[in-house]
Protein backbone atom coordinates (compact mmCIF):
# COMPACT_ATOMS: atom_id res chain seq x y z
CA UNK A 1 0.00 0.00 0.00
CA UNK A 2 1.43 3.55 -0.82
CA UNK A 3 1.51 6.21 1.41
CA UNK A 4 -0.83 7.96 -0.71
CA UNK A 5 -3.38 5.46 -0.20
CA UNK A 6 -2.79 5.55 3.89
CA UNK A 7 -3.05 9.23 3.68
CA UNK A 8 -6.58 8.94 1.97
CA UNK A 9 -7.81 6.35 4.41
CA UNK A 10 -6.26 8.62 6.91
CA UNK A 11 -8.45 11.56 5.22
CA UNK A 12 -11.52 10.45 5.37
CA UNK A 13 -11.38 9.19 8.71
CA UNK A 14 -11.08 12.22 9.95
CA UNK A 15 -13.87 13.69 8.04
CA UNK A 16 -16.14 11.27 9.89
CA UNK A 17 -15.21 12.48 13.34
CA UNK A 18 -17.93 14.36 14.65
CA UNK A 19 -17.31 18.11 14.94
CA UNK A 20 -17.49 19.61 18.33
CA UNK A 21 -21.47 21.05 18.93
CA UNK A 22 -21.70 24.58 17.71
CA UNK A 23 -23.60 25.57 21.13
CA UNK A 24 -19.97 24.26 22.86
CA UNK A 25 -18.23 26.87 20.61
CA UNK A 26 -20.34 29.65 21.06
CA UNK A 27 -20.08 29.19 25.16
CA UNK A 28 -15.85 29.36 24.85
CA UNK A 29 -16.50 32.09 22.66
CA UNK A 30 -18.92 33.98 25.16
CA UNK A 31 -16.44 32.93 28.28
CA UNK A 32 -13.33 34.69 26.75
CA UNK A 33 -15.66 37.76 25.72
CA UNK A 34 -15.46 39.27 29.10
CA UNK A 35 -11.76 39.77 29.55
CA UNK A 36 -11.20 40.67 25.76
CA UNK A 37 -9.00 43.68 26.06
CA UNK A 38 -5.72 44.50 23.84
CA UNK A 39 -2.36 42.41 25.10
CA UNK A 40 0.95 43.63 24.41
CA UNK A 41 2.64 40.94 22.65
CA UNK A 42 6.10 39.46 23.73
CA UNK A 43 9.26 41.17 22.02
CA UNK A 44 10.82 39.42 19.30
CA UNK A 45 12.68 36.12 20.57
CA UNK A 46 16.30 37.59 19.59
CA UNK A 47 15.52 40.53 22.13
CA UNK A 48 14.62 37.88 24.78
CA UNK A 49 17.71 36.04 23.67
CA UNK A 50 19.89 39.47 23.57
CA UNK A 51 18.84 40.81 26.88
CA UNK A 52 19.34 37.29 28.96
CA UNK A 53 22.75 37.53 27.36
CA UNK A 54 23.68 40.82 28.44
CA UNK A 55 22.28 40.34 32.13
CA UNK A 56 23.96 37.39 32.25
CA UNK A 57 27.61 38.66 31.00
CA UNK A 58 26.57 41.65 32.90
CA UNK A 59 25.92 39.86 36.64
CA UNK A 60 28.84 37.84 36.08
CA UNK A 61 31.34 41.25 35.38
CA UNK A 62 29.54 42.26 38.21
CA UNK A 63 30.43 39.70 41.16
CA UNK A 64 34.28 39.56 39.34
CA UNK A 65 34.19 43.11 39.81
CA UNK A 66 33.29 42.96 43.22
CA UNK A 67 35.61 39.68 44.30
CA UNK A 68 38.77 41.53 41.93
CA UNK A 69 39.86 40.42 38.22
CA UNK A 70 42.67 38.13 39.56
CA UNK A 71 41.83 35.20 37.40
CA UNK A 72 41.64 36.48 33.93
CA UNK A 73 45.01 38.86 34.87
CA UNK A 74 46.81 35.90 35.04
CA UNK A 75 45.91 34.10 32.30
CA UNK A 76 48.25 33.70 29.10
CA UNK A 77 46.34 34.89 25.61
CA UNK A 78 45.71 31.12 25.07
CA UNK A 79 44.34 30.04 28.34
CA UNK A 80 41.93 33.38 27.67
CA UNK A 81 40.32 31.13 25.00
CA UNK A 82 37.93 29.69 27.79
CA UNK A 83 36.12 33.50 27.72
CA UNK A 84 34.97 33.21 24.11
CA UNK A 85 33.68 29.76 24.53
CA UNK A 86 31.94 30.85 27.40
CA UNK A 87 30.30 33.88 25.65
CA UNK A 88 29.51 31.33 22.88
CA UNK A 89 27.79 28.78 25.47
CA UNK A 90 25.64 31.64 26.90
CA UNK A 91 24.59 32.52 23.88
CA UNK A 92 22.90 29.00 22.88
CA UNK A 93 21.83 28.70 26.52
CA UNK A 94 19.94 32.39 26.44
CA UNK A 95 18.44 31.27 23.32
CA UNK A 96 17.54 28.25 24.65
CA UNK A 97 15.70 29.60 27.61
CA UNK A 98 13.77 32.44 25.18
CA UNK A 99 12.28 29.63 23.06
CA UNK A 100 11.20 27.13 26.00
CA UNK A 101 9.18 30.38 27.44
CA UNK A 102 7.44 31.08 23.78
CA UNK A 103 5.29 28.63 23.30
CA UNK A 104 5.90 26.50 19.38
CA UNK A 105 9.14 28.28 19.03
CA UNK A 106 11.82 27.15 17.00
CA UNK A 107 14.23 24.75 18.79
CA UNK A 108 18.16 24.72 17.83
CA UNK A 109 18.29 21.78 20.25
CA UNK A 110 16.92 20.32 23.68
CA UNK A 111 18.06 22.38 26.62
CA UNK A 112 19.54 19.22 28.40
CA UNK A 113 21.63 18.72 25.20
CA UNK A 114 23.01 22.64 25.58
CA UNK A 115 23.72 21.70 29.06
CA UNK A 116 26.04 18.86 28.41
CA UNK A 117 27.51 20.04 25.14
CA UNK A 118 28.91 22.99 27.58
CA UNK A 119 29.98 20.65 30.16
CA UNK A 120 31.78 18.84 28.36
CA UNK A 121 33.45 21.30 26.19
CA UNK A 122 34.73 23.38 28.94
CA UNK A 123 35.61 20.73 30.84
CA UNK A 124 38.15 19.79 27.50
CA UNK A 125 39.06 23.02 27.24
CA UNK A 126 40.18 23.73 30.67
CA UNK A 127 42.38 20.11 30.04
CA UNK A 128 44.04 21.73 26.86
CA UNK A 129 44.79 24.90 28.12
CA UNK A 130 45.80 24.68 31.56
CA UNK A 131 49.39 22.68 32.60
CA UNK A 132 49.15 22.84 36.64
CA UNK A 133 49.15 19.43 37.65
CA UNK A 134 49.83 20.12 41.13
CA UNK A 135 46.89 19.55 44.00
CA UNK A 136 46.47 21.78 46.86
CA UNK A 137 43.57 22.04 49.11
CA UNK A 138 41.11 20.49 46.42
CA UNK A 139 38.11 20.49 48.44
CA UNK A 140 38.31 23.40 50.98
CA UNK A 141 39.16 25.69 47.78
CA UNK A 142 36.65 23.70 45.68
CA UNK A 143 34.06 23.67 47.66
CA UNK A 144 34.84 27.78 47.53
CA UNK A 145 34.62 28.24 44.19
CA UNK A 146 31.14 26.51 43.64
CA UNK A 147 29.68 27.78 46.69
CA UNK A 148 30.46 31.46 44.65
CA UNK A 149 29.79 30.26 41.42
CA UNK A 150 26.29 29.39 42.45
CA UNK A 151 25.75 32.19 44.33
CA UNK A 152 26.60 34.24 41.23
CA UNK A 153 24.46 32.07 39.36
CA UNK A 154 21.01 32.97 41.48
CA UNK A 155 20.97 36.31 40.53
CA UNK A 156 21.41 35.14 37.08
CA UNK A 157 18.04 33.18 37.89
CA UNK A 158 15.95 35.24 39.32
CA UNK A 159 16.90 38.40 36.80
CA UNK A 160 16.04 36.29 33.69
CA UNK A 161 12.79 34.43 35.36
CA UNK A 162 11.71 38.06 35.67
CA UNK A 163 13.17 39.52 32.52
CA UNK A 164 11.20 36.34 30.76
CA UNK A 165 8.03 36.11 33.67
CA UNK A 166 5.03 36.99 30.74
CA UNK A 167 6.44 34.02 28.85
CA UNK A 168 4.64 30.57 28.99
CA UNK A 169 6.86 27.66 29.41
CA UNK A 170 5.04 23.93 27.89
CA UNK A 171 7.84 22.24 29.26
CA UNK A 172 8.84 23.46 32.58
CA UNK A 173 11.14 20.59 32.92
CA UNK A 174 13.08 21.90 29.92
CA UNK A 175 13.08 25.82 30.17
CA UNK A 176 14.14 24.66 34.16
CA UNK A 177 17.33 23.05 32.65
CA UNK A 178 18.10 25.81 30.36
CA UNK A 179 17.57 29.04 32.80
CA UNK A 180 20.07 27.03 34.98
CA UNK A 181 22.47 26.12 32.47
CA UNK A 182 22.48 29.40 31.59
CA UNK A 183 23.14 30.43 35.40
CA UNK A 184 25.75 28.57 35.72
CA UNK A 185 27.40 29.37 32.83
CA UNK A 186 27.12 33.15 34.15
CA UNK A 187 28.60 31.23 37.52
CA UNK A 188 31.72 30.06 35.63
CA UNK A 189 32.21 33.42 34.23
CA UNK A 190 32.50 35.11 36.79
CA UNK A 191 35.04 32.38 38.61
CA UNK A 192 37.02 32.61 35.65
CA UNK A 193 37.48 36.13 35.85
CA UNK A 194 38.50 35.89 39.66
CA UNK A 195 39.73 32.67 40.30
CA UNK A 196 43.77 32.28 39.85
CA UNK A 197 43.69 28.45 41.24
CA UNK A 198 44.68 27.29 37.85
CA UNK A 199 45.68 24.16 38.89
CA UNK A 200 44.02 21.70 36.92
CA UNK A 201 41.93 18.97 38.82
CA UNK A 202 40.22 21.97 41.05
CA UNK A 203 39.04 23.78 37.54
CA UNK A 204 38.16 20.48 35.95
CA UNK A 205 36.32 19.40 38.71
CA UNK A 206 34.73 22.40 41.06
CA UNK A 207 34.57 24.92 38.06
CA UNK A 208 33.12 22.43 36.01
CA UNK A 209 30.65 21.25 38.23
CA UNK A 210 29.12 24.76 38.35
CA UNK A 211 26.51 23.96 35.35
CA UNK A 212 25.67 20.58 36.01
CA UNK A 213 24.86 21.75 39.61
CA UNK A 214 22.79 24.79 38.89
CA UNK A 215 20.89 22.98 35.80
CA UNK A 216 20.23 20.36 38.44
CA UNK A 217 19.18 22.78 41.13
CA UNK A 218 16.81 24.54 39.09
CA UNK A 219 15.04 21.42 37.90
CA UNK A 220 15.15 20.78 41.26
CA UNK A 221 13.08 23.84 42.33
CA UNK A 222 10.76 23.56 39.59
CA UNK A 223 9.89 20.16 40.41
CA UNK A 224 8.70 21.64 44.11
CA UNK A 225 6.54 24.40 42.72
CA UNK A 226 4.84 22.29 40.68
CA UNK A 227 4.49 19.82 43.37
CA UNK A 228 3.23 22.54 45.78
CA UNK A 229 0.90 23.75 42.69
CA UNK A 230 -0.43 19.93 42.43
CA UNK A 231 -1.16 20.47 46.14
CA UNK A 232 -2.99 23.30 45.87
CA UNK A 233 -5.42 21.76 43.04
CA UNK A 234 -6.18 19.05 45.00
CA UNK A 235 -7.51 20.91 47.74
CA UNK B 1 -5.27 34.64 1.47
CA UNK B 2 -3.21 31.64 2.26
CA UNK B 3 -5.11 30.38 5.00
CA UNK B 4 -2.13 30.30 7.79
CA UNK B 5 -1.74 34.50 6.21
CA UNK B 6 -5.52 34.31 7.32
CA UNK B 7 -5.13 32.98 10.57
CA UNK B 8 -2.15 34.99 11.41
CA UNK B 9 -4.36 38.04 10.73
CA UNK B 10 -7.26 36.90 13.12
CA UNK B 11 -4.55 36.24 16.03
CA UNK B 12 -3.30 39.54 15.60
CA UNK B 13 -6.51 41.33 15.46
CA UNK B 14 -7.45 39.16 18.90
CA UNK B 15 -4.31 40.22 20.40
CA UNK B 16 -5.21 44.05 19.32
CA UNK B 17 -8.90 42.89 21.36
CA UNK B 18 -11.19 42.25 18.74
CA UNK B 19 -13.80 39.76 19.80
CA UNK B 20 -15.06 38.63 16.20
CA UNK B 21 -11.68 37.58 15.50
CA UNK B 22 -11.46 35.45 18.36
CA UNK B 23 -15.39 34.09 17.28
CA UNK B 24 -13.79 33.52 14.06
CA UNK B 25 -10.38 31.68 15.61
CA UNK B 26 -12.64 29.69 18.12
CA UNK B 27 -15.21 28.46 15.58
CA UNK B 28 -12.15 27.72 13.04
CA UNK B 29 -9.57 26.05 15.18
CA UNK B 30 -12.03 24.30 17.30
CA UNK B 31 -12.66 21.24 15.36
CA UNK B 32 -9.45 20.13 14.53
CA UNK B 33 -8.42 21.33 18.21
CA UNK B 34 -11.22 18.80 19.25
CA UNK B 35 -10.01 16.04 16.59
CA UNK B 36 -6.58 16.05 17.98
CA UNK B 37 -8.00 14.96 21.52
CA UNK B 38 -10.27 12.74 20.66
CA UNK B 39 -8.09 10.52 18.60
CA UNK B 40 -6.03 10.06 21.99
CA UNK B 41 -8.77 7.95 23.51
CA UNK B 42 -10.75 10.32 25.97
CA UNK B 43 -14.56 10.59 25.58
CA UNK B 44 -16.30 13.26 23.98
CA UNK B 45 -17.25 14.48 27.14
CA UNK B 46 -13.39 14.74 27.86
CA UNK B 47 -12.33 15.99 24.52
CA UNK B 48 -15.08 19.07 25.31
CA UNK B 49 -13.39 19.35 28.43
CA UNK B 50 -9.89 19.67 27.22
CA UNK B 51 -11.34 21.82 24.52
CA UNK B 52 -12.66 24.78 26.65
CA UNK B 53 -9.57 24.73 28.90
CA UNK B 54 -7.61 24.79 25.97
CA UNK B 55 -9.29 27.89 24.88
CA UNK B 56 -9.33 29.53 28.39
CA UNK B 57 -5.31 29.16 28.36
CA UNK B 58 -4.81 29.83 25.10
CA UNK B 59 -6.69 33.49 25.93
CA UNK B 60 -4.46 33.71 29.22
CA UNK B 61 -1.36 33.24 27.50
CA UNK B 62 -2.24 35.07 23.56
CA UNK B 63 0.20 37.76 24.00
CA UNK B 64 2.52 34.96 23.55
CA UNK B 65 2.03 34.55 19.89
CA UNK B 66 4.21 36.84 18.26
CA UNK B 67 2.94 38.50 14.52
CA UNK B 68 4.73 37.05 11.50
CA UNK B 69 5.33 33.32 13.45
CA UNK B 70 2.76 30.20 12.58
CA UNK B 71 -0.23 30.02 14.64
CA UNK B 72 -0.82 26.46 15.01
CA UNK B 73 2.84 25.73 16.33
CA UNK B 74 2.13 27.93 18.66
CA UNK B 75 -1.79 26.50 19.57
CA UNK B 76 -0.44 23.06 19.35
CA UNK B 77 2.68 23.37 21.86
CA UNK B 78 -0.18 25.47 24.28
CA UNK B 79 -2.79 22.31 23.80
CA UNK B 80 -0.45 19.55 24.60
CA UNK B 81 0.51 20.86 27.44
CA UNK B 82 -3.39 21.24 28.38
CA UNK B 83 -3.19 17.08 27.41
CA UNK B 84 -0.43 16.39 29.33
CA UNK B 85 -1.95 17.96 32.56
CA UNK B 86 -4.99 16.68 32.18
CA UNK B 87 -3.69 12.99 32.05
CA UNK B 88 -1.16 13.85 34.88
CA UNK B 89 -4.17 15.15 36.96
CA UNK B 90 -6.28 12.39 36.12
CA UNK B 91 -3.45 10.08 37.24
CA UNK B 92 -3.35 11.49 41.07
CA UNK B 93 -6.97 11.80 40.99
CA UNK B 94 -7.69 7.49 40.16
CA UNK B 95 -4.09 7.25 42.35
CA UNK B 96 -6.14 8.81 45.06
CA UNK B 97 -9.45 7.04 44.54
CA UNK B 98 -8.74 3.50 43.36
CA UNK B 99 -6.11 1.52 42.00
CA UNK B 100 -7.17 0.49 38.73
CA UNK B 101 -5.57 -2.89 37.32
CA UNK B 102 -6.94 -1.68 33.44
CA UNK B 103 -5.48 0.05 31.06
CA UNK B 104 -7.02 3.04 29.23
CA UNK B 105 -9.40 1.90 27.41
CA UNK B 106 -8.72 1.27 23.50
CA UNK B 107 -10.90 0.69 20.38
CA UNK B 108 -10.89 -3.13 19.55
CA UNK B 109 -10.04 -3.71 16.23
CA UNK B 110 -12.65 -4.05 14.21
CA UNK B 111 -13.00 -6.72 10.95
CA UNK B 112 -14.12 -4.08 8.95
CA UNK B 113 -12.44 -2.54 5.65
CA UNK B 114 -9.81 0.08 6.59
CA UNK B 115 -11.83 2.44 4.47
CA UNK B 116 -14.80 2.36 7.67
CA UNK B 117 -12.32 2.27 10.15
CA UNK B 118 -12.44 5.44 12.60
CA UNK B 119 -9.73 7.27 13.52
CA UNK B 120 -9.26 6.31 16.67
CA UNK B 121 -9.22 2.82 15.79
CA UNK B 122 -6.92 3.15 12.83
CA UNK B 123 -4.44 4.90 15.34
CA UNK B 124 -4.88 2.32 17.56
CA UNK B 125 -1.79 0.78 17.27
CA UNK B 126 0.36 3.31 17.06
CA UNK B 127 2.36 4.96 20.29
CA UNK B 128 1.21 8.21 21.37
CA UNK B 129 4.37 9.92 19.47
CA UNK B 130 3.41 8.55 16.63
CA UNK B 131 -0.10 9.29 16.74
CA UNK B 132 0.66 12.97 17.59
CA UNK B 133 2.58 12.91 14.65
CA UNK B 134 0.29 11.48 11.62
CA UNK B 135 -2.54 13.82 13.18
CA UNK B 136 -0.35 16.79 12.96
CA UNK B 137 1.04 16.16 9.56
CA UNK B 138 -1.72 14.45 7.94
CA UNK B 139 -4.91 15.20 9.84
CA UNK B 140 -4.03 18.73 11.23
CA UNK B 141 -1.64 19.50 7.66
CA UNK B 142 1.16 20.68 9.53
CA UNK B 143 4.62 20.52 7.82
CA UNK B 144 7.65 18.90 9.45
CA UNK B 145 8.52 22.17 10.56
CA UNK B 146 5.55 23.07 12.12
CA UNK B 147 4.80 19.69 14.23
CA UNK B 148 8.84 20.10 15.59
CA UNK B 149 8.16 23.09 16.72
CA UNK B 150 4.75 22.18 18.01
CA UNK B 151 6.16 18.66 19.72
CA UNK B 152 9.15 20.91 20.81
CA UNK B 153 11.21 17.95 19.06
CA UNK B 154 13.15 18.24 16.28
CA UNK B 155 12.37 17.89 11.97
CA UNK B 156 14.45 14.41 12.00
CA UNK B 157 12.41 12.87 15.25
CA UNK B 158 8.59 13.70 13.49
CA UNK B 159 10.68 12.15 10.49
CA UNK B 160 11.67 9.14 11.93
CA UNK B 161 8.29 9.14 13.90
CA UNK B 162 6.02 9.57 10.44
CA UNK B 163 7.77 7.20 9.03
CA UNK B 164 7.51 4.39 11.90
CA UNK B 165 3.77 5.31 12.02
CA UNK B 166 3.52 4.50 8.01
CA UNK B 167 5.37 1.40 8.42
CA UNK B 168 2.91 0.09 11.17
CA UNK B 169 -0.20 1.42 8.99
CA UNK B 170 0.75 -0.22 6.10
CA UNK B 171 1.12 -3.69 7.45
CA UNK B 172 -1.84 -3.00 9.80
CA UNK B 173 -3.81 -2.49 6.82
CA UNK B 174 -2.36 -4.46 4.15
CA UNK B 175 -4.01 -7.18 6.50
CA UNK B 176 -7.02 -6.19 6.10
CA UNK B 177 -6.78 -5.99 2.27
CA UNK B 178 -6.30 -2.21 1.23
CA UNK B 179 -8.76 0.42 1.58
CA UNK B 180 -11.37 -1.84 -0.02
Amino acid sequence: MRDGEIDDILKKAAQAQPAPDGALLDKIAASIQPNMRPVRPLPPAWVLRFTLMAVCIGIAAAGAAGLGFAGSQAMNSTQKLIFPALIGFITLAAAAWAAETIPGSKRHGAPWNVSCVATFTLFALFRTLFHDHHTEHFVHAGLACLIAGLVNAIPIGLAGWWLLRRGFSVNPKDAAIAAGTLAGLGGILMLELHCPNFQLAHLLVWHTAVVPVSAALAVLLTKLVQVRRAHADAR
Amino acid sequence: MHPDGELETLMVRYQQGDFAAATALVHRLSPQLHRFFAVQFVSRASADDLLQETWLRLHEVRHTYRQGEPVLPWLYAIARHIRVDHYRKAGRTSAREQSLDETPEMPAPRAAPAATLTMEELLAPLPDSQREVVQLLKISGMSLEEVARATSSSVGSVKQKAFRAYEKLRERLGKMGGAS
